[in-house]
This record gives structure tokens, C-alpha cells and sequence, in this order.
């Protein structure tokens, strides 16, 4: 029978969600396998384990679960072993490594960060920064909205200025927000958002935090922020992709 | 004891939630050498959710037009941003514009997987490992309704 991951706790983690539905259709159920000073969240998988909406939701609950209470290493989605034998062997293996992550997140959520801009309030302020971009509109409009020419010109010129928003306004998010984090990860490239980072956040400084999210809204009228946590530590489980925050604020704070 | 995932309390509780953190949980966690993976043919279309203007001549021409019938004397003098109620309006009409504008946003989870699972079907015999097969569309039919 083979045995899915979810995650990795201490043997001393106070309410691992045993017996809790996991994976699959019916839900397979949470088991704890026990090795030294760690415990593995795993359960059965179905032969036909897919990355499907109920598998990542189930997959995501057991880990929210289990992190309400202590430290846990989430796993990446979709992580097999031949059985319960297996697990116990990695988790003996590399014991060490495993117990320091979890010193290390103990008490700390991953929050992800999302921006994209509204896109009639960037506009506006493109066109407020930019009197040529500005006298150009009104061309085109005494000119009944001006030829295809015009509005390919103005077009591609404001796009110019609303992608080089893009970058300096995903700088912003990442400089607003870095202060209240320990350490901060930028999201998979290329992921369609003009800021998509994820900040290692203190849960007893979780509110500092999202009040600076709230700050940030605020200031920045035209970004449309979306903000997920406290989540597993997803990002943060090995120390490689992850940047120190007081590292980057002793440069700029910018990168 | 069943629980719904759905109604779990924490931030990434809904589907929409679920939307916003997938690559998180498909791309982030840790990885065990020791461990296999399942496969995830036909996930890269979740890169496809761009939100980010792509320079192209549609959307030279829809900027131009968007810049044409704005209201320029209300953008600089104010506040950028637009008043409340104006952006609790359009924080939901926004996604519709910016989708016909952005190209191709998948906009739902649902969407997500309906194209994946094409993606998979057509990419099935590429599948490697035995119990990465997809799973009976009627089976993930049920579960979009969820």
C-alpha cells in the first residue's frame, strides 16, 4: 500500500490530526508514523492520486490543521512512499536536518502576497505622470479618437509606462511589507502577477503584518492585493530559496 | 470523521483561496529525494493565469481606447485610486475587463482543471509513472461541483 506525505512535526507536536480525512474519494485517513524525535502526517493514497481540487484542498487542510498547533515541514503535493517503512527510514536518515527546519518555522506562517493593478486607476496615474502620454490622448480625441496609427502609437506608449509600473510597484510590495517578515521568498517566475512573494511572518506578529497589508491598500489605491495566510510554510522548508529579510534590508531592501 | 476541507477555518480556506496558493502547494514544500511524485501533467496551464499586460497590438489598441474614454479631469486632481463604492463595483467588473484583456486568464480552479485534464488526456501516453493516470471525467465532473 503506498503512503502519501503530507507533512513533517516533532514527535512532541501537541494534536497531530490523526483520524482527520486526508487524499482521495472516500477520504483516506490521517496516520502518524513515528521515528525518534519526528513524526510523519501521512495517509494511504488511491491508486489514481491526481493533482485534482479535492486532493489539494485535502492536502492543504491537513497541513493548516496540524500548523494551528506546531511546527510542521509541509510537503510538496503529491509525495509517495512504498509504505509506512520508507518514511520511517527517511525520517531516521535525516533526523538532524529535519529537527532544525522545525526550530526554525516553529511559530512562524507563510503569508503570499499577490498584486496586479487595477487597471483605470493605472492608467490615470500613468497619464497624471505623463504630460506627453496626456497630450496625446487629447490628440486623439479632438481627432474622434485619432487613426489606427495614433492609437497604436499611444497605445504602445502607454503600455510602456504601465509595464515599467509593474516592475517599480512589485519592488514597492516587496520593500512595504519586508520589514514585518523574516524572511521573504519570491513566488515561481513568471506567474502572471506583478508581485507574487511570500514573507516568513511571527504569528504573535501576524497583526503587524496584515496592518501593514491594510497600509499598503491604502497607499497604493491602484494595486489590487490579494493576501493568503497563515499558511504552512511552503516556501520556507528548505533554507535555498528563501532570502533572509534583514539580509536584503541591510542592502536596499530592494533587488 | 469527515471533514470538508471547504469549511476549514485558515487562509487559504475556499476555492478561490485554493486558486491564489497552488503553486505553493505544487511547487514550494519540501521534496524528498527518497519519496516519488506524482505527476503533474498538464498543471503548467496554471501559468497561464496572467494578470501582468503582455505588449501586443490588441492591447496597444485597447489601452488607446481605454486612455480615450477616460475621464481624465477626475484621475490626476484626485486621489488615483477611485472612491470606495466605485471600487467595490468594479473589483469584480475589473476581472472581467482585465480577463478579455490579458491573454487568456483561466479565471476558476474549475477552469483550471477542465483544460488540464484535456492537456492530460491528450499528453496521456507521456505519463510515466503508473498511478498518474487521470482520473474518469465523470468522476471530475462531480468534483467541480463540489
Amino acid at each position: 500500500m503506498t503512503t502519501y506525505i503530507y507533512g513533517i512535526a516533532a514527535a512532541t507536536h501537541p494534536a497531530l490530526p490523526e483520524g482527520m480525512g486526508g487524499i482521495g474519494e472516500p477520504a483516506r485517513k490521517i496516520r502518524v508514523v513515528r521515528q525518534g524525535n519526528l513524526a510523519a502526517i501521512v495517509s494511504d493514497s488511491p491508486e489514481d492520486l491526481r493533482p485534482k481540487r479535492r486532493d489539494l484542498l485535502a492536502h492543504q487542510s491537513v497541513l493548516d490543521e496540524a500548523g494551528a498547533s506546531g511546527a510542521v515541514l509541509p510537503m510538496r503535493f503529491g509525495s509517495l512512499a512504498d509504505d509506512d517503512e520508507a518514511v520511517v527510514a527517511v525520517l531516521a536518515e535525516l533526523a538532524d536536518h529535519y529537527e532544525e527546519r522545525l526550530r526554525a518555522l516553529d511559530g512562524r506562517a507563510e503569508y503570499n502576497v499577490k498584486a496586479a493593478h487595477d487597471e483605470q486607476a493605472v492608467l490615470h496615474q500613468v497619464l497624471a505622470e505623463n504630460p506627453e502620454l496626456r497630450a496625446m490622448v487629447e490628440n486623439n480625441r479632438r481627432a474622434g479618437g485619432g487613426n489606427y496609427e495614433q492609437k497604436l502609437q499611444l497605445g504602445e506608449q502607454v503600455t510602456n509606462a504601465v509595464r515599467a509600473r509593474e516592475v517599480s510597484d512589485g519592488i514597492e510590495v516587496r520593500r512595504a511589507l519586508e520589514p514585518c517578515a523574516e524572511a521573504v521568498s519570491e513566488g515561481p517566475e513568471g506567474s502572471g502577477w506583478l508581485a507574487n512573494v511570500s514573507f516568513l511572518v511571527r504569528r504573535e506578529t501576524a497583526d503587524g503584518f496584515v496592518a501593514a497589508v491594510e497600509e499598503l491598500r491604502k497607499s497604493q489605491p491602484h494595486l489590487e492585493l490579494r493576501v493568503h495566510g497563515p499558511l504552512p510554510p511552503y516556501s520556507f522548508v528548505d533554507e535555498g530559496p528563501a532570502q533572509q529579510a534583514d539580509a536584503a534590508n541591510s542592502t536596499t531592501g530592494v533587488r | 470523521m469527515t471533514v470538508v476541507p471547504a469549511q476549514q477555518s485558515g487562509g487559504a480556506g475556499g476555492t478561490s483561496g485554493l486558486y491564489d496558493v497552488i503553486e505553493l502547494i505544487l511547487d514550494r514544500g519540501l521534496v524528498i529525494d527518497a519519496f516519488v511524485r506524482v505527476s503533474l501533467v498538464g498543471i503548467e496551464i496554471l501559468k497561464i493565469d496572467v494578470r501582468v499586460v503582455v505588449a501586443s497590438v490588441d492591447t496597444y489598441l485597447r489601452f488607446a481606447e481605454a486612455c480615450n474614454r477616460l475621464d481624465l479631469e477626475a484621475g490626476p486632481h484626485k486621489n488615483p485610486g477611485l472612491p470606495d463604492l466605485v471600487g467595490e463595483v468594479t473589483e469584480s467588473g475589473a476581472r472581467g475587463k482585465s480577463k478579455g484583456a490579458l491573454s487568456g486568464a483561466a479565471e476558476t480552479i474549475s477552469d483550471a482543471f477542465s483544460q488540464a485534464r484535456d492537456e492530460g488526456r491528450s499528453k496521456e501516453k507521456e505519463e510515466a509513472r503508473p498511478r498518474a493516470r487521470r482520473s474518469t471525467s465523470s468522476r471530475s465532473r462531480k468534483e467541480e461541483q463540489e
